[in-house]
Formats: C-alpha cells, structure tokens, sequence
C-alpha cells in the first residue's frame, strides 16, 4: 500500500477534533444525523489534512462552507484565513472554468444546428466514434464524483481522481480502524456491565 | 484554441528542459556527462511533474534561452543536423534518468511520482525511438510558437493543432496508465473506456464504504462522545493498530476473560451487517480484530485509568 502514516495520523488527528466539535454541541441527534456529522467531518479532515491543497479538497470544503449549519465547526476545525483564502481560489477557477464550458456548449451546439458535420460522419461511424463517445460518457460520470470535477478539463480531471482516491483509501483505512476499535470497546463495556 | 497550444507548450517543456539541460553540457561527450546530469534532472523533472503549472515561470526562462540559440540556427536544413545528436542522447538519457528518477525522491507522495515520473519516461522514450526508427518527416512550428520543436512522426498531420492534439492525448494516456496501476485489477484492461469503467466503480465503492462506515460508528455509541487522550499520549510514532491493540489487550487483562469470547461476541454483532456490504468488508474485519488482540500491552495500561468511551446503557 502507498499510503503514509504521517498523511493518517494527521486525518486521524483532525477528524476526532472534528468529532468533538460536534458533541460539543449538545443537541439530541438521532442516528442519521449523527452519521452526517461524523462523515462530514472525516471529508473535512481529509481535506485539510493534504499538504499540498488540491481543488477537490478546496471543493469540498467550499462546499460544506456553503451550508450554513456547518460553517462553524468548519471555522473552528480550519481556522478562519486558511478557509476563506481557499475558497475565494477556488471559486474563481470555477467561474473562468463554467465560462470556457458554456462557450464551448454554444460553439457546438451552433455547428450541429448548421448541420456542417453530417456530410462527413456518415462514411466514418466507424469504431473510433463510438469509443470517443464511451469516453465521453464515462468521464462525465467521473466527473460528478470526483469533487469538484465539473469545471475541470479531462487532464486535470485525471490527475485529480488519483489524488482523490489515494486519500479515500487512507480515509477508509483510519476510519475501519477506529470502527472496529470502537465496537471492541463497546463489547467490552457491555460484557463487563452484564457480568456485574 | 489558445489553450491547446497552451498544452502544448506545456508539455514540449519537459522535453525541452531535458533538451536544454544537454545541450548545456554538450551532448557529443555522452559517457562523461551523464553522471553531471543525473543529479539535475531528478529534482527538476521531480518538481516538474508534480506541479506542471506551478514551475512554469522557472522554465520559461530556459526555454526562451534555448529558443533564442536555436532562433539563429532555425532554417529547415539545419535543424536537422541540430536535433539528431539530441534526439540519439535523449534516447539514451532515458534509461538512466528513470532509474535516477526512482531512487532519489524520497518524498512523501514519493510513490506516486516516482511512478509518474518512470512511466513518463518510459513513455517518452518509446515516442522518441520511433521517431528515431521511421523515417522522421522533419516539421517545425517555428511561426506560431516559437519554443516547439517537434517532430512529427511518417505520414501523419504536421497541423499545428493536430500534434497539440497529440501531445495532448499523449499526456492523457500517460496519466490514465498511472490510474491503471492504482486501481486494482486494471492492468489488464485495455482501453480507455473500460479503465475509467473500473475507475468509476473503485471510487463509487470506496465512498460507499467512508458512508456505512460512519453509519456504523454513529450507531455504536448513541453519543458522538470519545474520551481520546489515551489514544494521543500513547501515540509515540508508533502505528494507530498497535495503539488500539494495547488499549484492547490490557482491557482484555482487567478483565479476565479469553480472546474467544471477544470473537464470538464481535461476530455475532458483525453477522446482522454483512448482507449489505458484501463480501469485501468482511475478511477486512476480521483479520484486523485477530492482530488487534494479539498485541501485547506494552506497559500502556495506565492509560486507561482514562475513560475510553462513555457509554450510555
């Protein structure tokens, strides 16, 4: 495995901040919104806990920022530049990027309406049309995972896709850690008040 | 369209740097020199390929200083003689330069540069050679942008835009090469549909798993409520399962009762969940719990003085 414990120990570390931040609260929270705390700030960790910020990790948190009942415990987790700074990066990358799309969308739509490709595709609808166009659909797919894929030309999409699943692999790593440590625990604690 | 040749631009300039870095230390001299370049190129070829976009003020400077020697000498003859002594060192630059490449990046995304950086090579080297082995049409894209030295390969478009369109989808494949090693069970694939087919479905898969796994821990204790000092004050450089092996181990010594029943209680917890995560949870599970507990406890029982979980019953 390629992953770093100094990467996992940093997630760790800021993950159960994260998790006390959020019972610091003090609300009766039934099960599924105890989930969406807990995973919300393991995403979080796991985004800041990078060193190098790549934009899925700014997406991810300008995303969580965007929501309002989890802007403070993003606050307190990353302190208050570093996550402003991220964002304002990231959404102007965004903006320049949904630009270049749109523009590209209405050229193409323009030259079909013309109808300037049809004399030539009909001789060759050969394999390489159809391969081009699973291409085409599979990395739109990949984009709608990947955080912050959608306004990402198809290099820089890969690239972040390996960033984005090395770091999930780590996250799933601590995380079935902590679980399976934490049900052992529990076990034990239910064994012993039964035995006494 | 800009930006195709702004790709292309970018990644000519890896081969440029390459290129430059020779052509300082005259290339005719092979065996001598390569050693002085060993220690050059890793760093900055490290650095390039991290961060491509980053480094692009640190190149240009070079670039511009190897257009304005070639600016003098560009004519459609002289090229020729010009880049083939390039062409033949680069190819041989390359073995070495991988290998150099491999061992001297110790950094903390080490892997997958090193991987990016040995398949680059690789790749590049393979482009190279058969350039050098077909009949190389000779092609400059000396009007338009002035640091591309291209060649173009028999028989196929000398359009500026087609090889940026090349160099481009060059880059790509590279790229998709490195997932391919990433992602298990896609070195048998080919094709690039199918690869990001596999792709799509390793990452579907691991974000399913990050959601059951936090559904598990919210359902295991009704409180979002763990005491982790003993955790951090245990945690001196060694890895997180030993420390929760020995957190474990020496409950397991307080309370005096056998391993088994740990397991038979851990299973028959962890049989209701199975069904929905299929087969790829489960042996995870329990091999990790086997190694947990066979830990020893290192002196580490005064920390759970400290209360572990608090547990509402």
């Amino acid at each position: 495995m390629h992953t770093s414990s100094p990467l996992k120990k940093e997630f760790l570390k800021k993950w159960m901040e994260g998790l006390q931040i959020c019972c610091s609260s003090k609300k009766q929270m039934n099960v599924l919104e105890r989930k969406k705390k807990i995973k919300l700030s393991a995403d979080i960790a796991m985004a800041s806990a990078k060193k190098t910020p790549m934009s899925w990790s700014n997406a991810i948190i300008s995303d969580a920022r965007k929501k309002e009942d989890d802007t403070i415990l993003i606050d307190k987790l990353l302190g208050p530049e570093y996550s402003q700074f991220k964002v304002q990066k990231s959404t102007y990358r965004m903006m320049s990027c949904n630009k270049r799309v749109q523009c590209k969308k209405i050229l193409k739509r323009s030259s079909y309406m013309s109808g300037g490709k049809r004399t030539k595709t009909k001789k060759k609808m050969g394999v390489s049309v159809i391969a081009k166009r699973l291409v085409k659909k599979r990395t739109k797919v990949l984009k709608r995972l990947v955080p912050g894929g959608e306004s990402m030309d198809e290099f820089s999409l890969i690239k972040e896709a390996l960033d984005y699943i090395l770091s999930l692999k780590v996250q799933v790593d601590v995380m079935r850690s902590v679980v399976t440590a934490t049900e052992i625990l529990s076990d034990v604690k239910l064994l012993k008040s039964v035995v006494e | 369209m800009e930006r195709r040749e702004e790709i292309g631009v970018e990644s000519f300039q890896f081969g440029e740097e390459i290129q430059s870095l020779m052509s300082v230390v005259q290339p005719p001299e092979a065996g001598n020199s390569f050693t002085a370049l060993l220690e050059l190129p890793p760093n900055q070829a490290v650095k390039l390929l991290h961060s491509p976009e980053e480094t692009t003020p640190n190149i240009f400077p070079s670039v511009f200083a190897v257009i304005e020697t070639d600016n003098s000498l560009e004519t459609t003859s002289s090229i020729r003689p010009n880049s083939s002594p390039n062409d033949c060192n680069f190819v041989k630059q390359e073995p070495i330069d991988s290998d150099s490449l491999h061992n001297s990046s110790p950094m903390e995304s080490d892997p997958v540069i090193s991987i990016s950086a040995k398949r680059k090579e690789r790749e590049k080297k393979v482009k190279s050679s058969a350039k050098k082995s077909k009949n190389v049409a000779d092609e400059t894209d000396g009007e338009k942008l002035p640091y591309v030295h291209v060649r173009a390969r028999r028989g196929q478009a000398t359009d500026s835009h087609s090889l940026a369109e090349r160099a481009r989808r060059e880059k790509i494949n590279a790229r998709m090469k490195l997932l391919q090693e990433l992602v298990p069970g896609c070195n048998k694939i080919s094709g690039t549909a199918m690869v990001l087919d596999e792709i799509i479905n390793h990452v579907q898969s691991l974000q399913r798993q990050v959601e059951f796994l936090s559904m598990r821990l919210a359902a295991v204790h009704p409180s979002i409520d763990i005491n982790l000092d003993n955790m951090f004050s245990a945690e001196s450089g060694s890895l997180m399962d030993c420390n929760f092996g020995a957190m474990v181990s020496s409950l397991d010594g307080q309370m005096n009762e056998n391993s088994h029943q740990h397991q038979h209680l851990w299973q028959v917890d962890g049989l209701p969940p199975q069904p929905l995560w299929g087969e790829e949870e489960v042996n995870p599970f329990i091999t990790p719990e086997n190694s947990l507990l066979s830990y020893d406890s290192s002196g580490t029982s005064g920390c759970l003085h400290t209360n572990q979980l608090k547990m509402e019953l």
